[in-house]
């Protein structure tokens, strides 16, 4: 039989394991962590459980651990993170793209030559969590500060990690010409469709009558204009460039989207190309919904409009990105 | 090895690779833009990279980016451009990040005009970007001057780990004069440190940070930046003195291209017999305050101070600061891209030790032998013993005024 660890310190109570488990073996507790939070535990027979891990992927928050029916370890915490707990609410899926991120960096043995790059937003703290060297940056910056790094030292491993009010707004320049000038870095690009850091203003990717407190009636397409797709926008760059979208927003998605970042990186540690991810991602507190509703509405709302799949790829530069190629 | 004639901005580029600059980031703007157009030919044959970036907000992050690596790496531009900079270099200073910063001064304020001016004084000591931070600036007088702060500007910013700005005029630019320089192609990298992000191999993961939340951190981040700063007020004070040794009726305070025109207009009324003395600040942050005061007491008590620059007067401001009171300094300047001929400067020392007119605290040069007060129409002084008869101003030296560089 497997089993699972769940450390009820880190957990944080969003209860997004609870419902990735296919078995219904995980709930909460009735008790609060020293945090505050009601942390779940497990609760189901432990013969049920057959490890499939699932509920480690979708944690936020590096709280789970999984050993096989040989008692193998079958989910270890990467590390590429340090132990430091982060500062993202319950549910935000942040945690989720760090650690797929990091675990990239980890399985492809980048960690000793990696830096990654986090400006302003609410992955401005990420030099706290990623177990790397680290730079910090100015707004909407990373990209001109990861030409910098990545032209000065060729053999690092550069990435970036930007939300969207700092990638598609502030920093819109720096990005396009990263991009157009084809750097070879990495972008992991976190869009969670509003401004999370200041309290949930309005994003150039904000949907359509979505509600923030700098459009409080639901943003108006007449006089805000229509959610900015960025990948898609990057694709029709005639540089050769990987430029790929996935989502955060469950367990069977975050899997396909860690092959998506690693392919990026294994962009960049052949000096391919440019390499973009762009994540859908959530925001429970901003969006006023529970960590579940928000899963369901990066689905429901967010992916109709900004579709998964890959837009362009070295291998096939002239592929005009017209729409989705549902790859994986 | 012997002199080459080279312009300016080249020989600045020039002088970084010395330094021992492998990589350059910057937008064109007139007049530096010959500094990103030499190192994009040198750049390559010494192993370094040239990046033309997509602005100058982009330019001084990709410095960022490339400092925090741990390599030598510049930036140029010109005032509107060094405007944008301001949020890098803050950034930089906050992180403590060597680099340097090439300023080839035009005239302000907006867009203004692409001729030589020293309007970014201001700008240069105490301005740029948001916090308590300061940038260590450099003001060549020379195109060989330039080299060797070049040379400086890196020895600092290493030493300080701090952003350097060298603060040269577009006349110093664009300006051909013989340099020498120094050492053979291209100098040293970063001596071994502590803070370049290169990877964690081997060692404890770095971090290159401006964000404490904490305030008590914060505020020792600000305490530990001052005690630096503090040094390098106490070591790094650099000025000239020219015309110290005897005694002199009148100190000019001038820096840059405008010190050096002094400079000539000194020797030209020496001949008259009239004692003038030139204080010439080298390090604009930090200014020298102490030897500028040191140069207003070594005269007697009717001695004048008067400030020259090419503004509408900032410096005079530190000048004043350095007086403390203890005497008036007076300011005479141009704007606007005019470069005052050393005749019309030599005329303003003689109007003033011949105490022939009663000097006003700030006294603004009219333009090339235009009447004071028909100024907005053109219309030359005229006048039969050497005073205009309409704005009763000294007429200038019959010299055409030299037509400013770099349009």
């Amino acid at each position: 039989m497997s089993r699972i660890q769940i450390d009820s310190i880190r957990c944080k109570g969003c209860g997004r394991c609870i419902t990735a488990c296919p078995k219904d073996l995980i709930a909460f507790s009735q008790e609060l962590n020293d945090r505050g939070y009601t942390y779940v535990d497990f609760t189901g027979h432990q013969e049920d459980c057959s490890g499939c891990t699932l509920c480690a992927v979708v944690c936020p928050d590096q709280g789970i651990e999984v050993w096989n029916f040989k008692d193998k370890q079958t989910f270890v915490n990467t590390a590429g993170l340090t132990e430091n707990m982060t500062h993202y609410c319950p549910g935000c899926t942040h945690g989720v793209v760090h650690r797929l991120t990091a675990e990239v960096l980890e399985e492809l043995g980048l960690l000793d030559r990696a830096v990654g790059i986090a400006p302003v937003g609410c992955s401005v703290l990420a030099y706290e969590y990623f177990n790397i060297d680290m730079f910090e940056a100015a707004h909407g910056r990373a990209p001109a500060v990861a030409t910098g790094a990545k032209r000065a030292r060729p053999e690092l491993i550069v990435f970036t990690y930007q939300g969207d009010g700092d990638l598609a707004s502030i920093g819109g320049n720096e990005i396009l010409h990263a991009a157009n000038r084809g750097e070879k870095f990495t972008v992991i690009f976190v869009n969670n469709a509003i401004y999370g850091m200041t309290g949930g203003q309005m994003a150039p990717t904000t949907m359509p009558q979505q509600k923030t407190t700098t459009s409080p009636l639901g943003r108006d397409v007449e006089t805000t204009g229509h959610p900015l797709r960025v990948s898609e926008l990057l694709a029709t760059l005639r540089t050769p460039a990987f430029i790929a979208r996935g989502s955060a927003h469950d367990g069977k998605h975050s899997l396909q989207l860690k092959k998506l970042i690693r392919r990026a990186f294994e962009y960049q540690r052949d000096n391919t190309c440019f390499s973009f991810v762009e994540v859908l991602s959530t925001c429970p507190t901003n969006w006023g919904l529970s960590p579940d509703e928000s899963d369901a509405w990066v689905e429901s709302t967010m992916m109709p409009y900004y579709p998964l799949g890959i837009f362009k790829q070295p291998e096939a530069p002239a592929v005009a990105a017209t729409g989705a190629s549902h790859d994986h | 090895m012997s002199k080459v004639l080279m312009k300016g901005n080249e020989a600045l580029g020039e002088a970084a690779i010395r330094a021992g600059c492998v990589h350059f980031f910057g937008y064109p703007i007139t007049p530096q833009t010959e500094v990103p157009e030499y190192l994009v030919k040198r750049l390559p044959e010494v192993g370094g990279a040239f990046v033309q970036a997509e602005s100058e907000v982009a330019a001084i992050h990709m410095v960022y980016g490339a400092a925090g690596v741990g390599i030598k790496c510049m930036t140029s531009s010109s005032s509107p451009g060094i405007s944008l900079m301001a949020e890098g270099m803050s950034y930089l200073a906050a992180c403590e990040l060597p680099c340097v910063i090439v300023n080839i001064m035009r005239a302000g304020p907006g867009l203004g005009g692409i001729l030589p001016s020293q309007s970014d004084y201001f700008q240069a000591t105490r301005g740029h970007g948001h916090g308590d931070y300061q940038l260590i600036v450099l003001a060549p007088a020379s195109v060989q001057e330039a080299v060797d702060l070049m040379t400086l500007a890196f020895d600092l910013a290493e030493k300080y780990r701090n952003p350097v700005m060298v603060c040269a005029d577009g006349m110093i630019g664009q300006m051909m004069e013989p340099v020498e320089f120094p050492g053979e192609g291209r100098g040293e990298p970063f001596k071994e440190n502590d803070w370049e992000l290169t990877g964690r191999k081997g060692r404890a993961r770095r971090i290159v940070n401006s964000l404490f939340l904490a305030p008590e951190e914060l505020f020792q981040h600000n305490i530990h930046l001052k005690e630096k700063y503090g040094r390098v007020h106490r070591d790094e004070m650099r000025w000239e003195l020219c015309g110290g040794d005897e005694p002199y009726d009148l100190l000019l305070v001038a820096f840059g291209t405008m010190a050096r025109i002094c400079k000539t207009a000194i020797d030209e009324v020496r001949r008259d017999g009239l004692r003038v003395a030139l204080f010439r600040p080298i390090t604009l942050n930090p200014f020298p305050l102490a030897a500028c005061r040191a140069a207003m007491d070594a005269m007697h008590a009717k001695g004048q101070v008067l400030t020259v620059e090419m503004n509408m007067g900032q410096m005079v401001q530190d000048v004043r600061f350095a007086a403390e009171g203890s005497r008036d300094v007076d300011f005479y300047g141009t704007a606007g891209g005019i470069v005052p001929s050393p005749d019309q400067v030599a005329a303003e020392i003689r109007e003033r030790l011949a105490g022939v007119r009663a000097t006003t605290p700030i006294r603004l040069w009219s333009g090339a032998g235009l009447c004071c007060e028909a100024q907005g129409d053109g219309v030359p002084c005229a006048g039969t013993d050497g005073t205009c008869d309409t704005c009763g101003r000294a007429m200038p030296a019959p010299a055409a005024q030299p037509a400013p560089t770099g349009a």
